[in-house]
């Protein structure tokens, strides 16, 4: 999860993760229908609505190459129109449904699900994973900058290039995983049943409320019209 | 009593291979206690027994008796010995678990089950005692606000006895400063604070007690001020007096932004053929943002960036060509090392085998010539780093804080060395570091950056103002 699809209010990260599932169901469901297009149109401005507007506008770039992939691949193999508009709605649907998890930050998941007494071996685990996916991306684009220095950055000498990018790569995943422990268990964390306690509780309020009903509403809507 | 004891305590990562040999050790409440040694001499690992990473994540084989707090510390876990005991481990930048400096701050205190007011109290207040902005992003924060961001996390957690492991690779002046102080005032209160650290001149003013860590073997040390003058002489220069030359790179007016963090404002310099330069500034001010954008490494948001070292290297972005001219040692060398031996690690750049042996025994690394290089510790594989830049034999070498993890033997060395290829190559040598005692010996040329700027321009003199605040 990077920063730059973190919405600056996001609704309460459970309701969020409802939505994200709703949003795919009913969006591949109806994705035969021209409804269904409404549908999901209807799910951004709903986002935008809610305050993702930065996330809603920065996922348009990415919708539109993977519905273009898939959109390209189905028109390619069945040359109809309405299998390939189909193919368009379900790659968007898939985007709008990651969105609540992309502009969730990951320290309001943890705290939610800490508040709600999930084990803090789970909570802990998935923050360290969704701040490592930035961090490992970071460590890339490092190391390619460290073998460009070395002069081991070209593709034509594929034998050092693959040495230049793994063999720091590797290390510095060992690195960093060893010393992110380390970093826990010296600031006080414990798996058993040690107790603690969250800075920022996440609490539900009556807006995420106004949002899940909301999308459940035009969920239902959209099905009715459909097959009913 | 006392806060931490250790009595005939020994330990081996591998079997029978003592790092420590029959430690004798104790650290009392309301003193600053310090630990110095040369690298490699077991001075983490000493730490890492107190504060129960060893035997509890690192395992090897321990005897003797440990006591923190009044407590044995055998059999308790490292979460457990983490309640009594605060750890600031090397490598700040790899122990930030959150995105923000107020949840980073915050999250020791969550594991010690603070209510939240008090939490919010203990966050501001170490954020102010570490001079750290609260809402900042953590990945936005230069090397040192890491360091400092850790250390405020520590601090928040309220142990009485702190433990801090080489706190001042990264920080400046004003942030070791800062930092002392800081420490300075927790002892005041009664905390046993622990420090190790190889910058004796900057720690040792404001230290109660010394301990010297040699082969495994620890000594209190009686006289503080000779221990020092062994250990903290500055460095002296070498090299002839640089006798200028013609101009090889110009910045006018550069900026960079980091999205709305305004790094670099409007730099204007001239770096000249055969000079060593030095950069000096606070911790963020944009030293490194510097570097990159000479390096190419980053490109400049506005203002005029122009190289005579080569036409052919053109105004573009760094090629393998411009690589070969332009050396550049990275802050981290964990990046650079590749290969599966030391020795090929330094053949790979150079221009023949007989120079990587040269090479080599300029920077004395012929008993590791077998090891992996990412075997090493991080002293060792900062000089390898270096050997292997160097070993391409730049017109322009760019040094990113090159002493970092060394011990004042290694330093001399590596100063004496760096001078020495300086003088025979005639290079261009631009670095950034904020350790005084070699400062003066890498340095004809001074630029002092503030604001994003280059305010100050000067000689050695303009170092001795920096470092010590004497004109």
């Amino acid at each position: 999860m990077t920063d730059t699809f973190h919405a600056k209010n996001p609704v309460y990260p459970l309701f969020g993760f409802f939505a994200a599932l709703l949003i795919f169901a009913a969006g591949l469901a109806t994705a035969k229908h021209t409804e269904g297009m409404w549908y999901l149109l209807g799910v951004w401005v709903w986002f935008l609505l809610f305050g993702y507007w930065r996330s809603c506008l920065v996922i348009i770039p990415f919708a539109a190459v993977f519905s273009g992939i898939f959109a390209g691949i189905t028109y390619l193999s069945s040359h109809e129109t309405a299998a390939t508009l189909a193919a368009v709605s379900r790659s968007a649907a898939v985007c709008l449904a990651v969105l609540p998890g992309l502009s969730l930050p990951a320290v309001k998941l943890t705290r939610n699900l800490s508040g709600l007494h999930v084990p803090r071996s789970i909570t802990l685990g998935m923050m360290i994973v969704l701040s490592f996916a930035p961090l490992l991306g970071r460590e890339i684009k490092r190391i390619r900058e460290a073998m460009r220095t070395r002069g081991a950055g070209s593709l034509l000498n594929p034998k050092v290039f693959y040495r230049a990018l793994l063999v720091p790569f590797a290390a510095r995943i060992v690195n960093i995983s060893d010393t992110l422990s380390l970093s826990v268990e010296t600031r006080g964390f414990c798996t058993g049943k040690a107790p603690y306690t969250v800075y920022h509780p996440v609490k539900c309020t009556a807006r995420d409320v106004i949002f899940l009903l909301g999308l459940v509403a035009g969920s239902v809507a959209v099905i009715v019209f459909c097959f009913i | 009593m006392n806060a931490v004891e250790m009595k005939n305590v020994r330990f081996a990562y591998t079997k029978d291979t003592w790092v420590l040999d029959g430690v004798d050790f104790t650290a009392e409440y309301g003193k600053i206690t310090l630990l110095s040694g040369m690298s490699g001499d077991g001075k983490s690992t000493l730490l890492s027994i107190i504060c129960g990473i060893i035997p509890n994540m690192t395992p090897g084989t321990l005897e003797g008796d440990v006591t923190v707090a009044g407590r044995d510390v055998r059999g308790m876990k490292a979460g457990e010995i983490s309640r009594l005991v605060g750890c600031v481990l090397q490598n700040a930048e790899l122990q930030i678990v959150q995105s923000v400096v107020e949840d980073e701050v915050a999250f020791g205190c969550e594991n010690l089950a603070m209510p939240q007011e008090m939490i919010e109290k203990r966050v501001k207040a170490a954020c102010a005692m570490m001079e750290l902005d609260p809402s900042l992003k953590t990945r936005t924060l230069s090397g040192g606000q890491k360091q400092r961001l850790i250390t405020a996390a520590t601090l928040a957690m309220g142990q009485k006895i702190v433990i801090l492991d080489e706190p001042l690779a990264n920080l400046d002046k004003e942030g070791t400063h800062t930092l002392m102080t800081a420490l300075r005032r927790l002892a005041g209160r009664g905390y046993c604070v622990i420090v190790s650290e190889h910058r004796l001149d900057m720690v040792l003013p404001y230290v109660d007690e010394v301990w010297n860590i040699c082969r495994g073997v620890v000594r209190k040390v009686e006289d503080k001020q000779a221990y020092l003058h062994s250990q903290a002489e500055i460095i002296s220069d070498g090299c002839a007096p640089y006798n200028g030359g013609r101009p090889v790179l110009t910045l006018s007016g550069v900026t960079k932004k980091f999205g709305r963090r305004e790094i670099l404002t409007g730099v204007d310099l001239t770096v000249y053929e055969g000079e060593r330069l030095l950069i000096l500034g606070q911790n963020g001010c944009g030293k490194t943002t510097l570097m990159r954008i000479i390096a190419r490494l980053e490109k400049a948001d506005g203002g005029k960036t122009e190289q005579f070292i080569d036409k052919k290297l053109g105004k573009r972005r760094a090629c393998r060509r411009w690589f070969r001219e332009v050396g550049v040692v990275y802050q981290n060398p964990n990046y650079q090392l590749f290969m599966p031996t030391v020795r090929r690690e330094i053949e790979f750049g150079a221009e023949s085998k007989e120079y990587a042996d040269e090479i080599m025994d300029m920077f004395d690394l012929h008993s590791l010539a077998s090891r992996h290089p990412q075997s090493l510790s991080e002293g060792q594989k900062r000089r390898v780093s270096i050997a292997a830049v160097v070993a391409s034999r730049p017109k322009i070498l760019l040094l990113d804080e090159p002493t970092v993890g060394q011990d004042y033997a290694g330093l001399q060395r590596l100063t004496d060395v760096l001078g020495k290829i300086h003088e025979r190559d005639n290079n261009t040598m631009i670095t950034v570091t904020h350790d005084l005692r070699p400062a003066r010996a890498l340095c004809d040329r001074a630029v002092l950056i503030e604001g994003g700027k280059v305010v100050k321009e000067g000689g050695k003199e303009l170092v001795k103002e920096y470092f010590t605040g004497e004109e």
